[in-house]
Protein backbone atom coordinates (compact mmCIF):
# COMPACT_ATOMS: atom_id res chain seq x y z
CA UNK A 1 0.00 0.00 0.00
CA UNK A 2 1.03 3.57 -0.73
CA UNK A 3 2.23 5.54 2.18
CA UNK A 4 0.35 8.42 0.88
CA UNK A 5 -3.12 6.20 1.26
CA UNK A 6 -3.34 7.53 4.84
CA UNK A 7 -3.62 11.09 4.33
CA UNK A 8 -5.84 10.39 1.28
CA UNK A 9 -8.30 8.63 3.28
CA UNK A 10 -8.21 11.85 5.74
CA UNK A 11 -9.25 14.74 3.16
CA UNK A 12 -11.94 12.61 0.37
CA UNK A 13 -13.66 9.45 3.13
CA UNK A 14 -16.87 8.92 0.61
CA UNK A 15 -17.29 6.46 -1.33
CA UNK A 16 -17.78 7.55 -4.88
CA UNK A 17 -21.49 6.62 -6.47
CA UNK A 18 -21.09 3.68 -8.99
CA UNK A 19 -21.17 4.79 -12.73
CA UNK A 20 -24.71 3.26 -14.10
CA UNK A 21 -23.96 0.34 -15.63
CA UNK A 22 -25.70 0.73 -18.72
CA UNK A 23 -24.13 2.20 -21.74
CA UNK A 24 -25.23 5.95 -21.51
CA UNK A 25 -23.66 7.45 -24.61
CA UNK A 26 -22.84 5.75 -28.11
CA UNK A 27 -19.75 8.08 -28.73
CA UNK A 28 -17.27 5.00 -28.73
CA UNK A 29 -15.88 5.66 -25.50
CA UNK A 30 -14.13 2.15 -23.69
CA UNK A 31 -15.56 1.14 -20.39
CA UNK A 32 -12.96 0.44 -17.45
CA UNK A 33 -14.08 -1.19 -14.22
CA UNK A 34 -11.86 0.01 -10.98
CA UNK A 35 -11.44 -2.45 -8.59
CA UNK A 36 -9.93 -1.33 -5.64
CA UNK A 37 -10.44 -1.88 -1.69
CA UNK A 38 -9.29 1.83 -0.57
CA UNK A 39 -12.00 4.14 -1.40
CA UNK A 40 -9.72 7.09 -1.76
CA UNK A 41 -7.59 5.37 -4.75
CA UNK A 42 -11.02 4.28 -6.57
CA UNK A 43 -11.85 8.17 -6.38
CA UNK A 44 -9.05 9.37 -7.83
CA UNK A 45 -8.31 6.63 -10.48
CA UNK A 46 -11.88 7.30 -11.21
CA UNK A 47 -11.38 10.86 -11.89
CA UNK A 48 -8.64 10.32 -14.36
CA UNK A 49 -9.82 7.89 -16.34
CA UNK A 50 -13.42 9.69 -16.70
CA UNK A 51 -12.25 12.67 -19.11
CA UNK A 52 -11.55 9.36 -22.01
CA UNK A 53 -13.17 6.36 -20.88
CA UNK A 54 -16.75 5.32 -19.12
CA UNK A 55 -16.05 4.20 -15.51
CA UNK A 56 -17.41 1.43 -13.00
CA UNK A 57 -16.22 1.37 -9.65
CA UNK A 58 -16.62 -1.52 -7.22
CA UNK A 59 -14.91 -2.11 -3.67
CA UNK A 60 -14.28 -5.27 -3.27
CA UNK A 61 -14.56 -8.55 -5.63
CA UNK A 62 -17.88 -9.65 -5.31
CA UNK A 63 -19.13 -5.86 -6.12
CA UNK A 64 -16.59 -6.35 -9.23
CA UNK A 65 -18.28 -9.12 -10.28
CA UNK A 66 -21.83 -7.55 -9.69
CA UNK A 67 -20.36 -4.66 -12.00
CA UNK A 68 -18.85 -6.49 -14.91
CA UNK A 69 -20.64 -7.52 -18.22
CA UNK A 70 -19.29 -7.71 -21.52
CA UNK A 71 -19.53 -4.15 -22.18
CA UNK A 72 -16.48 -3.76 -19.50
CA UNK A 73 -13.01 -3.76 -21.85
CA UNK A 74 -10.22 -3.32 -19.17
CA UNK A 75 -10.45 -3.95 -15.31
CA UNK A 76 -8.27 -2.37 -13.78
CA UNK A 77 -7.88 -5.10 -10.87
CA UNK A 78 -5.78 -4.71 -6.80
CA UNK A 79 -4.50 -8.03 -6.55
CA UNK A 80 -4.79 -7.80 -2.49
CA UNK A 81 -7.60 -7.10 -1.07
CA UNK A 82 -9.95 -7.69 1.88
CA UNK A 83 -12.18 -10.91 0.78
CA UNK A 84 -11.79 -11.96 -3.09
CA UNK A 85 -8.40 -11.41 -4.01
CA UNK A 86 -7.92 -9.78 -7.55
CA UNK A 87 -6.94 -13.68 -8.84
CA UNK A 88 -9.75 -15.42 -7.28
CA UNK A 89 -12.03 -12.25 -9.12
CA UNK A 90 -9.51 -13.14 -12.16
CA UNK A 91 -10.83 -16.75 -12.22
CA UNK A 92 -14.30 -15.84 -11.67
CA UNK A 93 -14.23 -13.66 -14.25
CA UNK A 94 -12.88 -16.47 -16.48
CA UNK A 95 -15.51 -18.82 -15.19
CA UNK A 96 -18.17 -16.30 -16.71
CA UNK A 97 -16.66 -16.61 -19.85
CA UNK A 98 -15.64 -13.12 -19.92
CA UNK A 99 -12.52 -12.12 -21.47
CA UNK A 100 -11.82 -7.90 -20.90
CA UNK A 101 -7.77 -6.81 -20.75
CA UNK A 102 -6.95 -7.07 -16.78
CA UNK A 103 -4.25 -4.98 -15.19
CA UNK A 104 -3.26 -6.02 -12.11
CA UNK A 105 -2.80 -3.60 -9.05
CA UNK A 106 0.21 -4.17 -7.24
CA UNK A 107 2.54 -3.32 -4.54
CA UNK A 108 5.79 -5.05 -5.80
CA UNK A 109 6.52 -5.35 -9.45
CA UNK A 110 5.81 -8.91 -10.87
CA UNK A 111 7.50 -10.82 -13.78
CA UNK A 112 6.44 -11.36 -16.82
CA UNK A 113 5.35 -14.47 -15.63
CA UNK A 114 1.68 -12.89 -14.25
CA UNK A 115 0.62 -13.38 -18.22
CA UNK A 116 0.63 -17.32 -17.68
CA UNK A 117 -2.06 -16.50 -14.47
CA UNK A 118 -4.35 -14.93 -17.08
CA UNK A 119 -3.44 -10.50 -16.29
CA UNK A 120 -2.45 -8.70 -19.23
CA UNK A 121 -0.56 -6.18 -17.87
CA UNK A 122 0.47 -4.83 -14.11
CA UNK A 123 0.94 -1.23 -12.47
CA UNK A 124 2.83 -1.20 -9.16
CA UNK A 125 1.28 1.21 -6.86
CA UNK A 126 1.39 4.15 -6.24
CA UNK A 127 -0.12 5.14 -9.75
CA UNK A 128 0.24 8.23 -11.39
CA UNK A 129 -2.40 9.41 -14.12
CA UNK A 130 -0.09 8.95 -16.72
CA UNK A 131 0.88 5.70 -16.44
CA UNK A 132 -2.72 4.66 -15.61
CA UNK A 133 -3.94 6.14 -18.45
CA UNK A 134 -1.27 5.00 -20.78
CA UNK A 135 -2.24 1.31 -19.72
CA UNK A 136 -5.45 1.51 -20.25
CA UNK A 137 -4.86 2.97 -23.90
CA UNK A 138 -2.46 0.48 -24.19
CA UNK A 139 -4.73 -2.37 -23.72
CA UNK A 140 -7.29 -0.80 -25.78
CA UNK A 141 -4.79 -1.06 -28.65
CA UNK A 142 -4.23 -4.45 -28.46
CA UNK A 143 -7.72 -5.36 -28.48
CA UNK A 144 -7.44 -3.74 -32.14
CA UNK A 145 -4.44 -5.18 -32.84
CA UNK A 146 -6.02 -8.56 -32.33
CA UNK A 147 -9.00 -8.03 -34.27
CA UNK A 148 -6.85 -6.62 -36.92
CA UNK A 149 -4.45 -9.28 -36.88
CA UNK A 150 -6.98 -12.25 -37.24
CA UNK A 151 -8.62 -10.10 -40.51
CA UNK A 152 -4.78 -10.48 -41.56
CA UNK A 153 -4.49 -13.91 -41.31
CA UNK A 154 -7.74 -14.40 -43.20
CA UNK A 155 -6.41 -12.27 -46.35
CA UNK A 156 -2.97 -14.02 -46.12
CA UNK A 157 -4.36 -17.73 -46.26
CA UNK A 158 -6.49 -16.66 -49.01
CA UNK A 159 -3.54 -15.03 -50.74
CA UNK A 160 -1.69 -18.08 -50.15
CA UNK A 161 -4.20 -20.25 -51.78
CA UNK A 162 -4.23 -18.16 -54.88
CA UNK A 163 -0.32 -18.42 -54.97
CA UNK A 164 -0.76 -22.02 -54.99
CA UNK A 165 -3.13 -22.50 -57.20
CA UNK A 166 -2.13 -20.14 -60.36
CA UNK A 167 0.64 -19.45 -62.02
CA UNK A 168 2.50 -15.96 -62.13
CA UNK A 169 1.07 -14.71 -65.46
CA UNK A 170 -2.69 -15.65 -64.06
CA UNK A 171 -1.81 -13.68 -61.02
CA UNK A 172 -0.56 -11.07 -63.06
CA UNK A 173 -3.75 -10.72 -64.34
CA UNK A 174 -5.72 -11.19 -61.66
CA UNK A 175 -7.87 -8.64 -60.46
CA UNK A 176 -9.24 -10.69 -57.47
CA UNK A 177 -5.66 -10.96 -56.81
CA UNK A 178 -4.47 -7.44 -57.42
CA UNK A 179 -7.36 -6.47 -54.96
CA UNK A 180 -6.30 -9.11 -52.08
CA UNK A 181 -2.59 -7.27 -52.14
CA UNK A 182 -4.49 -3.88 -51.67
CA UNK A 183 -5.96 -4.62 -48.60
CA UNK A 184 -3.23 -6.78 -47.40
CA UNK A 185 -1.32 -3.62 -47.78
CA UNK A 186 -3.67 -1.37 -46.02
CA UNK A 187 -4.42 -3.80 -43.14
CA UNK A 188 -0.54 -4.16 -42.46
CA UNK A 189 -0.35 0.04 -42.50
CA UNK A 190 -3.15 -0.46 -40.21
CA UNK A 191 -1.51 -2.65 -37.78
CA UNK A 192 2.04 -1.13 -37.65
CA UNK A 193 0.22 2.02 -36.55
CA UNK A 194 -0.70 0.63 -33.81
CA UNK A 195 2.21 -1.86 -32.83
CA UNK A 196 4.50 0.55 -31.54
CA UNK A 197 2.71 1.28 -28.62
CA UNK A 198 3.18 -2.32 -27.01
CA UNK A 199 5.62 -3.67 -25.20
CA UNK A 200 6.86 -7.12 -23.98
CA UNK A 201 4.57 -8.01 -21.57
CA UNK A 202 1.51 -7.39 -23.88
CA UNK A 203 3.80 -8.97 -26.87
CA UNK A 204 3.60 -12.08 -24.64
CA UNK A 205 0.11 -11.63 -23.57
CA UNK A 206 -0.79 -11.73 -26.89
CA UNK A 207 1.01 -14.82 -28.09
CA UNK A 208 -0.99 -16.22 -25.07
CA UNK A 209 -4.43 -14.97 -26.39
CA UNK A 210 -3.41 -16.36 -29.68
CA UNK A 211 -2.62 -20.18 -28.27
CA UNK A 212 -5.55 -20.11 -26.41
CA UNK A 213 -7.51 -19.02 -29.37
CA UNK A 214 -7.59 -22.35 -31.30
CA UNK A 215 -11.19 -22.89 -31.98
CA UNK A 216 -11.48 -20.04 -34.64
CA UNK A 217 -12.80 -17.58 -31.91
CA UNK A 218 -15.77 -16.69 -32.65
CA UNK A 219 -16.98 -13.47 -30.75
CA UNK A 220 -13.41 -11.93 -31.41
CA UNK A 221 -14.74 -12.42 -35.21
CA UNK A 222 -17.97 -11.24 -34.42
CA UNK A 223 -16.55 -7.95 -32.89
CA UNK A 224 -13.59 -7.38 -35.99
CA UNK A 225 -16.29 -7.36 -38.32
CA UNK A 226 -18.23 -4.36 -36.39
CA UNK A 227 -14.51 -2.72 -35.93
CA UNK A 228 -14.54 0.37 -38.23
CA UNK A 229 -17.03 3.11 -35.95
CA UNK A 230 -14.38 3.33 -32.80
CA UNK A 231 -11.07 2.44 -33.70
CA UNK A 232 -11.49 -0.73 -31.94
CA UNK A 233 -12.03 0.61 -28.83
CA UNK A 234 -15.18 0.38 -28.52
CA UNK A 235 -16.44 -3.61 -27.86
CA UNK A 236 -19.53 -2.62 -26.38
CA UNK B 1 21.66 1.22 -36.63
CA UNK B 2 21.49 -0.87 -39.56
CA UNK B 3 23.24 -4.91 -39.30
CA UNK B 4 25.53 -6.10 -41.80
CA UNK B 5 25.85 -8.99 -43.02
CA UNK B 6 29.31 -9.20 -44.50
CA UNK B 7 29.05 -12.82 -45.00
CA UNK B 8 25.46 -13.75 -46.67
CA UNK B 9 25.61 -13.03 -50.39
CA UNK B 10 28.63 -14.14 -51.76
CA UNK B 11 31.52 -11.21 -51.57
CA UNK B 12 28.96 -8.49 -51.62
CA UNK B 13 28.25 -6.90 -48.17
CA UNK B 14 24.77 -6.44 -47.39
CA UNK B 15 23.20 -4.22 -44.36
CA UNK B 16 20.05 -4.61 -43.36
CA UNK B 17 17.46 -1.92 -41.68
CA UNK B 18 16.81 -1.91 -37.91
CA UNK B 19 13.33 -3.82 -37.85
CA UNK B 20 13.66 -6.08 -40.80
CA UNK B 21 12.48 -9.88 -40.70
CA UNK B 22 14.46 -12.26 -42.69
CA UNK B 23 13.22 -16.00 -43.58
CA UNK B 24 16.46 -17.95 -44.58
CA UNK B 25 14.58 -20.75 -46.93
CA UNK B 26 16.20 -23.96 -47.95
CA UNK B 27 16.85 -27.76 -47.02
CA UNK B 28 17.18 -27.64 -42.97
CA UNK B 29 20.91 -28.10 -43.20
CA UNK B 30 21.65 -25.03 -45.12
CA UNK B 31 19.12 -22.78 -44.11
CA UNK B 32 20.50 -23.13 -40.16
CA UNK B 33 23.63 -23.22 -41.28
CA UNK B 34 23.25 -19.72 -42.97
CA UNK B 35 20.76 -18.38 -39.71
CA UNK B 36 23.79 -18.89 -37.82
CA UNK B 37 26.19 -17.30 -40.47
CA UNK B 38 23.77 -14.19 -40.32
CA UNK B 39 23.61 -14.59 -36.34
CA UNK B 40 27.28 -14.68 -35.85
CA UNK B 41 28.11 -12.04 -38.02
CA UNK B 42 27.10 -9.11 -35.24
CA UNK B 43 29.09 -6.38 -34.45
CA UNK B 44 30.33 -5.27 -31.14
CA UNK B 45 27.50 -3.95 -29.19
CA UNK B 46 24.96 -5.87 -30.82
CA UNK B 47 23.19 -9.35 -28.75
CA UNK B 48 21.90 -12.19 -30.09
CA UNK B 49 18.84 -14.04 -28.87
CA UNK B 50 18.96 -17.42 -30.67
CA UNK B 51 15.33 -19.49 -30.14
CA UNK B 52 16.02 -23.31 -31.57
CA UNK B 53 14.18 -26.05 -31.41
CA UNK B 54 15.62 -29.19 -32.50
CA UNK B 55 19.64 -29.15 -31.88
CA UNK B 56 20.40 -28.08 -28.20
CA UNK B 57 22.13 -24.93 -26.71
CA UNK B 58 25.82 -27.15 -26.80
CA UNK B 59 24.98 -27.13 -30.41
CA UNK B 60 24.44 -23.71 -31.06
CA UNK B 61 27.33 -22.80 -28.78
CA UNK B 62 29.52 -24.86 -30.34
CA UNK B 63 28.44 -22.96 -33.66
CA UNK B 64 29.23 -20.06 -32.64
CA UNK B 65 32.90 -20.83 -31.57
CA UNK B 66 33.08 -22.22 -35.12
CA UNK B 67 32.21 -18.81 -36.64
CA UNK B 68 35.04 -17.05 -34.76
CA UNK B 69 32.16 -15.57 -32.77
CA UNK B 70 32.58 -15.62 -29.36
CA UNK B 71 28.84 -17.15 -27.87
CA UNK B 72 29.94 -15.21 -24.50
CA UNK B 73 29.49 -11.73 -25.50
CA UNK B 74 26.04 -10.80 -25.61
CA UNK B 75 24.16 -14.11 -26.80
CA UNK B 76 21.11 -15.71 -25.20
CA UNK B 77 19.30 -19.03 -25.89
CA UNK B 78 16.06 -19.76 -25.95
CA UNK B 79 16.16 -23.71 -25.55
CA UNK B 80 12.87 -25.33 -26.59
CA UNK B 81 14.04 -28.92 -27.50
CA UNK B 82 12.99 -30.58 -24.12
CA UNK B 83 16.55 -31.88 -23.60
CA UNK B 84 18.69 -31.67 -20.52
CA UNK B 85 21.42 -28.26 -20.10
CA UNK B 86 24.79 -28.97 -20.67
CA UNK B 87 26.77 -29.08 -17.25
CA UNK B 88 28.42 -25.70 -17.56
CA UNK B 89 26.31 -23.27 -19.58
CA UNK B 90 28.81 -20.57 -21.51
CA UNK B 91 25.65 -18.14 -22.16
CA UNK B 92 22.51 -17.56 -20.18
CA UNK B 93 20.00 -20.35 -21.08
CA UNK B 94 16.12 -20.08 -20.67
CA UNK B 95 14.68 -23.64 -21.15
CA UNK B 96 11.03 -25.01 -21.96
CA UNK B 97 9.78 -28.38 -22.64
CA UNK B 98 8.69 -28.86 -26.11
CA UNK B 99 9.04 -26.61 -29.22
CA UNK B 100 4.79 -26.33 -29.20
CA UNK B 101 4.62 -23.71 -26.17
CA UNK B 102 4.63 -20.27 -27.79
CA UNK B 103 3.56 -18.72 -25.60
CA UNK B 104 6.77 -20.19 -23.65
CA UNK B 105 8.82 -18.90 -26.01
CA UNK B 106 7.50 -15.46 -26.32
CA UNK B 107 8.24 -14.82 -22.26
CA UNK B 108 11.44 -16.46 -21.89
CA UNK B 109 12.81 -14.17 -24.79
CA UNK B 110 11.31 -11.33 -23.32
CA UNK B 111 13.05 -12.28 -20.29
CA UNK B 112 16.64 -12.94 -21.79
CA UNK B 113 15.87 -9.23 -23.87
CA UNK B 114 14.96 -7.89 -20.27
CA UNK B 115 18.36 -8.96 -18.96
CA UNK B 116 20.15 -7.60 -22.43
CA UNK B 117 18.52 -4.14 -21.40
CA UNK B 118 19.42 -4.40 -17.59
CA UNK B 119 23.33 -5.34 -19.18
CA UNK B 120 22.78 -1.91 -21.40
CA UNK B 121 22.83 -4.19 -24.58
CA UNK B 122 19.81 -3.81 -25.36
CA UNK B 123 18.63 -2.11 -28.03
CA UNK B 124 20.67 -4.08 -31.01
CA UNK B 125 19.51 -7.47 -31.31
CA UNK B 126 20.02 -9.79 -34.14
CA UNK B 127 17.19 -12.98 -33.21
CA UNK B 128 17.50 -16.45 -34.50
CA UNK B 129 14.64 -18.61 -34.80
CA UNK B 130 15.97 -22.29 -35.90
CA UNK B 131 13.13 -23.62 -36.94
CA UNK B 132 10.00 -22.15 -38.17
CA UNK B 133 9.92 -25.94 -39.77
CA UNK B 134 9.58 -27.29 -36.45
CA UNK B 135 6.60 -24.74 -35.21
CA UNK B 136 4.84 -26.02 -38.05
CA UNK B 137 5.32 -29.42 -36.64
CA UNK B 138 3.67 -28.79 -32.96
CA UNK B 139 1.07 -26.26 -33.92
CA UNK B 140 -1.33 -25.20 -36.40
CA UNK B 141 -0.43 -22.97 -39.48
CA UNK B 142 -2.90 -20.57 -38.32
CA UNK B 143 -1.72 -20.36 -34.83
CA UNK B 144 2.00 -20.19 -35.95
CA UNK B 145 1.23 -17.33 -38.58
CA UNK B 146 -0.53 -15.66 -36.02
CA UNK B 147 2.58 -16.26 -33.32
CA UNK B 148 4.96 -15.19 -35.76
CA UNK B 149 3.36 -12.07 -36.91
CA UNK B 150 3.12 -10.77 -33.13
CA UNK B 151 6.64 -11.63 -32.97
CA UNK B 152 7.83 -9.81 -36.04
CA UNK B 153 6.13 -7.06 -35.56
CA UNK B 154 7.97 -6.59 -32.42
CA UNK B 155 11.12 -6.84 -33.78
CA UNK B 156 10.14 -4.42 -36.11
CA UNK B 157 8.90 -1.93 -33.74
CA UNK B 158 11.59 -2.48 -31.05
CA UNK B 159 14.33 -2.17 -34.36
CA UNK B 160 15.83 -5.50 -33.78
CA UNK B 161 16.69 -8.18 -36.85
CA UNK B 162 14.74 -11.20 -37.16
CA UNK B 163 16.15 -14.02 -38.91
CA UNK B 164 14.00 -17.03 -38.97
CA UNK B 165 14.70 -20.62 -40.98
CA UNK B 166 12.27 -22.27 -42.99
CA UNK B 167 12.41 -25.76 -44.94
CA UNK B 168 9.45 -25.17 -48.03
CA UNK B 169 10.39 -29.35 -48.25
CA UNK B 170 8.73 -30.04 -45.47
CA UNK B 171 5.48 -28.48 -45.87
CA UNK B 172 2.88 -27.92 -48.56
CA UNK B 173 2.77 -24.92 -51.31
CA UNK B 174 0.36 -23.09 -49.12
CA UNK B 175 1.41 -23.37 -46.25
CA UNK B 176 4.70 -22.20 -47.43
CA UNK B 177 3.38 -18.94 -48.97
CA UNK B 178 1.13 -17.90 -46.30
CA UNK B 179 4.31 -17.87 -43.52
CA UNK B 180 6.25 -16.56 -46.19
CA UNK B 181 4.07 -13.51 -46.95
CA UNK B 182 5.26 -12.22 -43.03
CA UNK B 183 9.25 -11.68 -44.22
CA UNK B 184 10.18 -8.40 -45.17
CA UNK B 185 12.49 -10.23 -47.29
CA UNK B 186 13.64 -13.74 -48.03
CA UNK B 187 17.44 -15.66 -48.36
CA UNK B 188 17.08 -18.38 -50.46
CA UNK B 189 19.55 -21.12 -49.80
CA UNK B 190 21.14 -24.77 -50.98
CA UNK B 191 22.20 -25.40 -54.20
CA UNK B 192 24.30 -22.55 -55.55
CA UNK B 193 24.06 -19.37 -54.87
CA UNK B 194 22.34 -17.47 -52.05
CA UNK B 195 19.15 -15.31 -53.80
CA UNK B 196 17.77 -12.47 -51.93
CA UNK B 197 14.61 -10.74 -52.45
CA UNK B 198 12.35 -8.54 -50.32
CA UNK B 199 13.17 -5.11 -48.94
CA UNK B 200 14.60 -3.65 -46.11
CA UNK B 201 18.36 -4.26 -47.29
CA UNK B 202 20.79 -2.98 -49.35
CA UNK B 203 23.96 -3.28 -50.75
CA UNK B 204 27.13 -1.44 -49.40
Amino acid sequence: MPLASTSWIKSGNHIPEPVEPIDMDETGRATVLVVEDEAPLVDIYARWLEADHRVRTAQNGEVALERLDESVDVVLLDRLMPGMSGDEVLEAMEDRGLNPRVAMVTAVEPDFDIVRMGFDDYLTKPIDREELLTTVDRLLSRTSFADLEREYYALVEKQAALQSAKSAEELDRSEEYADLRRRIETLKGELDAVMPELDDGDFVAMVRDIEADTDGGDTRDAEADERGDGGGADRS
Amino acid sequence: MSYSVPGLWADRRVVFDPGTNLLVSGPSVDAEATLLDVLADGSPGESTVVITTNRPTDWVVSEFHHRESDPTTGLGVVDATGQEPPADGEVPVERLGSPGDLTGISLEFAKLVKRFEQAGAGTRIRVGVASVSTLLMYSEVRTVFRFLHVFTSRIQSAGLFGVFALDPGMHDDQTVNTVRAIFDAEARVGDGPVTLGGSGFREE
